[in-house]
């Protein structure tokens, strides 16, 4: 058994969907059986093994070098293990794992993390679209694990969120958490326009700037206790870099949406205390 | 055995099973932490009439809590797993909740046994709680009219917790006991997974299994009542004429005996004739803590 299986990327010219790269599946397999996984080409079937280089097998953590933003779908249902993407990756990376962990050194597209149900999602870079939101037509965005995007996000983070946590570490885009069910979504730099918008529950904390939809409601100013638990298990469990400042300030909170059950929030930092 | 020219009796305390939960307060300060420990440990010194036996374990800086604030660990003990349940559910709903600034986490977040005090708790929030999962862990936000109420959901269970430990201090004077008593008290003070649930971790009251009245489950122990030396079994020797007892609640063995080493040591001063300890013939439980064994190396 080799400690890592490593693919390296050759050249990529189209994009490439690549299906069902779960490294708990990877314990059972050879290089040569890995090698010969089928992948998506545009329309052409191909095999895993004609677009990367394949060392090791029998392993549960699994490395992919020299990604780009042409490959989609890596780490896509993923059940458990280790996956590193060394480089960006494109669309749907981690959309419906449900465990292990999935660490990009770099930025990926859209709907990373979609419709995710358990596992950490770990970006380094950016993300693109709808980041732990639904897929197309779903009812339930992300239902479990947690996503951190070190970067911004693009618009529609966390659409749909029904569970679980999602933490953006620059800005995000318009529609932050629209519709969200339940969940929170952590946003240390700006929320565009239209954050929370039709959320039936579910926390949007604004760290660094939102515009409240009118629709919302003021409640009160105060320190909430799990903002601050969470700003701590960031740092601690992730090792995310957050002021002080940060953790021991106040926010606004806002209830909304207006309508039936109206019991999101919207939590905007002011000041420290 | 002799340390320091204290006799080391040949005998050993004898302890019983007992269900354990460790919950970690943290507050705004400190003190607001230790007044919300203080009451939520109030009338637990012992389950024959407490229902359930409860102290403050220790500090906990706010680096190692999880909302970073200061705390204060408790360890809380029953006979069985439903009545441990039951009194965490009243004793923090009364003690905790509605203490200014508190949060209430579990202390034993790795053990699988769980006792869902806090997810019964949530109920007072009248269907405002709000549930949330860090880290895998669920936790409730209770709205309060301070702000907000955050405790756990669960509390993990130490299934092998000990109750009972115990040692006697035999000293030639009240004066002598306590002084060595109090000793052995800060000795012990901060040791992790121990306990000591009596006031000031100190009784003058050690009881014997049983009475000569009906149905009572436990009265004096009246070998060590000097009062009684001349008609009784006395236990007592010559020239002792006070005792006390350092009573240790563990969750598990180890840490008991080290307690009580630490313990024994400290109260092994001049003015004190012996140490002894609750020995019941073994009709009180099966975990035996002997003295000299635990001494050895001293």
């Amino acid at each position: 058994m080799s400690e890592w299986i490593t693919l390296t990327a050759r050249t990529i010219d189209a994009p490439l969907l690549v299906p069902g790269l779960d490294p708990v599946r990877f314990v059972e397999l050879s290089e040569h059986d890995i090698a010969a996984l089928p992948v998506s080409a545009g329309r052409q079937p191909a095999t895993l093994g004609d677009f990367f280089t394949v060392q090791g097998g029998r392993s549960a953590r699994v490395r992919v070098e020299w990604s780009t933003d042409r490959i989609d779908g890596l780490g896509a249902g993923m059940t458990g293990g280790e996956l590193e993407i060394d480089g960006d990756a494109g669309s749907l990376v981690g959309a419906g794992m449900r465990g292990g962990t999935l660490r990009v050194r770099g930025s990926v597209g859209d709907e990373a993390g979609a419709a995710m149900a358990g596992g950490l999602l770990r970006i380094d870079g950016d993300a693109g679209e709808r980041v732990g939101a639904n897929t197309a037509g779903a009812a339930k965005g992300m239902t479990g694990g947690e996503i951190l995007v070190l970067g911004s996000a693009g618009a529609e983070a966390g659409a749909r969120l029904r569970r679980g946590l999602i933490v953006v570490g620059a800005d995000a885009g318009r529609d932050a958490g629209r519709a969200m069910i339940a969940g929170s979504l952590f946003v240390l730099g700006s929320c565009g326009e239209g954050a929370g918008r039709g959320s039936k529950r579910g926390s949007i904390v604004a760290c660094g700037g939102v515009t409240v939809p009118p629709t919302y409601r003021y409640a009160c100013t105060y320190q909430p206790p799990h903002v601050r638990m969470t700003l701590l298990y960031l740092v601690r469990r992730h090792g995310l870099t957050i002021d002080d400042a940060l953790v021991e300030s106040a926010f606004r909170r806002y209830c909304g949406d207006a309508g039936d059950p109206g019991k999101g929030e919207i939590l905007e930092r002011v000041h420290s205390v | 055995m002799e340390i320091r020219g204290v006799f080391i009796e040949d005998t050993f305390a004898e302890a019983f099973g007992m269900r354990g939960t460790r919950l970690v307060i943290t507050a705004r300060n400190e003190r607001w932490a230790r007044e919300a420990a203080v009451k939520l440990t109030g009338f637990a010194t012992s389950v024959i009439a407490c229902k359930c036996e409860a102290a403050i374990e220790r500090e906990i800086p706010p680096g190692e809590t999880p909302d970073g604030r200061p705390g204060i660990a408790v360890l809380f003990f029953t006979m069985d797993s439903d009545s441990l349940g039951k009194r965490l559910m009243e004793r923090i709903g009364q003690t905790v909740l509605t203490c200014p600034t508190t949060a209430c986490f579990d202390g034993l977040p790795d053990l699988q046994d769980r006792l869902v005090a806090g997810k019964a708790i949530r109920v007072f929030g009248d269907r405002f709680q709000i549930s949330k999962v860090v880290g895998g862990q669920r936790y409730w936000r209770i709205p309060v009219m301070e702000g907000e109420f955050l405790l756990s959901e669960t509390f993990g269970m130490q299934k092998k917790g000990i109750g009972g430990g115990n040692f006697l201090i035999l000293g030639e004077s009240a004066d002598a006991a306590l002084a060595a008593a109090e000793a052995a008290v800060a000795a012990i003070d901060g040791t992790p997974n121990v306990i000591l649930p009596f006031p000031g971790g100190i009784v003058r009251s050690g009881s014997k299994v049983g009475a000569s009245y009906k149905g009572m489950i436990a009265s004096t122990n009246d070998s060590y009542c000097p009062t009684l030396r001349p008609i009784t079994r006395s236990a007592l020797p010559d020239g002792v004429n006070s005792v006390l007892e350092i009573v240790l609640d563990g969750l598990d063995f180890a840490s008991i005996s080290q307690a009580m080493r630490a313990g024994i040591t400290a109260a092994c001063r001049p003015g004190i004739r012996a140490i002894s300890a609750g020995n019941y013939g073994g009709k009180l439980g099966p975990h035996h803590f002997h003295l000299r064994k635990i001494m050895e190396g001293a």
